[in-house]
């Protein structure tokens, strides 16, 4: 039911793309086929793997940072009172500055290379998983970990098997949507000052008035962000919470 | 087999003033007796098992406990819920070098002392709170703990469930000699299960007085000797509460 659902919702949002082409001139609206064939012709020429492994070097690289700051950050805020009211309000200005900012600071200060992209991605990202964190450690259940002490567990085998375990949703969560940030900036960082990757080709395209490329790269992305989704996290997922996904919420009494 | 001898505790309060909790805590436990700590909500009853399990430091006073192995059921079962059932009463064994067979087959054999065999894969969640709870007391038992302490075990149970549960909670007793340390703030329960009712008053908290109930086990609710030793202790509780 559910995949019939899913397949309905896919083939409308084409249709209704279909629809729009027939309507609007090619410049403004390239229909299917043409975007099809203008991506067929970028994989077969090679350069579709070549701007999407920089995209994805940049952007995998640029979750690992996020994460790692995110988690330090979330975790220090979550577990000392003092780095909860130290830290609050830079994660505030991390929020609150457009990822453009960091974009143009970094380009300035590394240059115009991978590094400078990477640094961008994980200085604009890392706030939104830091608060996650933060909010999934005050929420915790504490009596489980005083049950942990009651039966004399050591201090690691309490972070390890209690505490762990509990953060385990809220990190995979900010995960995904972290993912989806850190595309986002990389697009925009490429786009203002480097020589590869997706956000390089739409800016080149549209340098090019080509509106069937632009369409082509980005459904190539979405295609991409897709097949993560669904082939990698999707599954992780529901591995890791298969003890919760077994007990249906009963809304209605 | 535990003692403790004017047994003193303060808490510091954020403001620097001294909370007194226990004032003057004077009893003792023979092994393998099953013991009630009867009191209104919030007069420090659990803070003496917390002494007793040395997970808090009491301020003056001795407390003398043979046997280090303690297990405790909590008022809500606080299981693990990404572990199943078998997996949640094996966590205490985890701390010991043994196999995992090992663990849990330990592990199902208590599942089956209280009456959940057969639900050995089942998550927390898909069980029901009587349920939750047995697996509570199979975990607090799979350590073949020298004592058992409960905190209101059954006090968020629906009263069926409760009085099944208690039932069986005296047959283990019975079946495994444990000694049993259980708290609780309902009159009834601690009559129907204890050989012994230590009447905990209110903050301060002092031992107001000891009873024992000498009625033989396995005992029928409706009991009329259980009833008249309810009467009477409701009658000391409320000399207990016009004295303060």
């Amino acid at each position: 039911m559910n995949t019939i659902l899913r397949i309905l919702s896919i083939v409308s949002l084409v249709l209704a793309w279909l629809i729009l082409s027939f309507v609007f001139s090619p410049t403004i609206v390239p229909g299917p086929f043409a975007v099809l064939q203008a991506m067929w012709e970028n994989v077969r020429s090679g350069q579709a793997f070549y701007h999407l492994y920089k995209t994805l070097f940049r952007v995998g690289f640029g979750l690992v940072l996020t994460m790692a700051l995110g988690i330090a950050f979330g975790t220090a805020m979550g577990l000392s009172r003092r780095a909860e009211v130290f830290l609050e309000s830079w994660v505030m200005v991390g929020l609150t500055l457009p990822a453009i900012v960091y974009s143009i600071i970094c380009l300035l200060w590394f240059g115009l290379n991978d590094f400078a992209a990477i640094v961008a991605i994980g200085a604009s990202a890392f706030p939104a998983v830091g608060i996650s964190i933060w909010q999934g450690i005050k929420g915790m259940d504490t009596q489980l970990v005083s049950m942990g002490n009651a039966f004399k567990l050591s201090r690691g085998a309490i972070i390890r098997k209690i505490i762990f375990p509990q953060l385990l949703p809220h990190i995979l969560a900010a995960m995904r949507y972290a993912l989806g940030i850190c595309w986002k900036i990389c697009t925009t960082v490429e786009l203002i000052g480097m020589s590869s990757g997706v956000g390089f080709m739409l800016n080149y395209w549209f340098g090019l008035f080509s509106m069937s490329q632009v369409f082509a790269w980005t459904l190539l992305f979405l295609l991409v962000m897709f097949a993560i989704e669904y082939l990698l996290f999707k599954p992780v997922e529901k591995r890791l919470t298969k003890w919760r996904n077994d007990v249906p919420i009963p809304l209605s009494a | 087999m535990i003692a403790l001898k004017e047994v003193r505790k303060e808490y510091l309060q954020p403001n620097g003033e001294r909370l007194r909790v226990l004032e003057n805590i004077t009893f003792e436990i023979a092994k393998g007796m099953f013991s009630s700590l009867l009191g209104p909500s919030g007069c420090g009853k659990s803070t003496i098992l917390n002494l007793i399990a040395k997970l808090d430091r009491h301020t003056s006073g001795d407390i003398s406990v043979n046997g280090d192995k303690i297990g405790f059921v909590f008022q809500q079962p606080r299981l693990l819920n990404w572990r199943t059932v078998t997996d949640n009463v094996a966590l205490p064994l985890e701390r010991d070098n043994s196999d995992k067979r090992g663990r849990r087959e330990l592990a199902v054999k208590y599942l089956g002392l209280v009456g959940l065999s057969g639900f050995e894969n089942y998550y927390p969640l898909q069980l029901s709170g009587g349920m939750q709870q047995r697996v509570a007391i199979a975990r607090a038992l799979v350590i073949d703990p020298d004592i058992l302490l409960m905190d209101e075990p059954f006090s968020g149970l629906d009263e069926f469930t409760a009085r099944k549960l208690r039932q069986e909670l005296i047959r283990i007793w019975r079946e495994t000699g444990k000694t049993i340390v259980f708290v609780t703030h309902s009159i009834s329960e601690a009559v129907f299960l204890s050989e012994q009712i230590l009447i905990v008053s209110q903050k301060p908290a002092t031992i107001f007085k000891r009873v024992t109930v000498d009625v033989p086990y396995p005992r029928e609710y409706g009991d009329l000797r259980l009833f008249e030793i309810e009467t009477s202790l409701t009658r000391d509780f409320l000399e207990m509460n016009s004295e303060r």
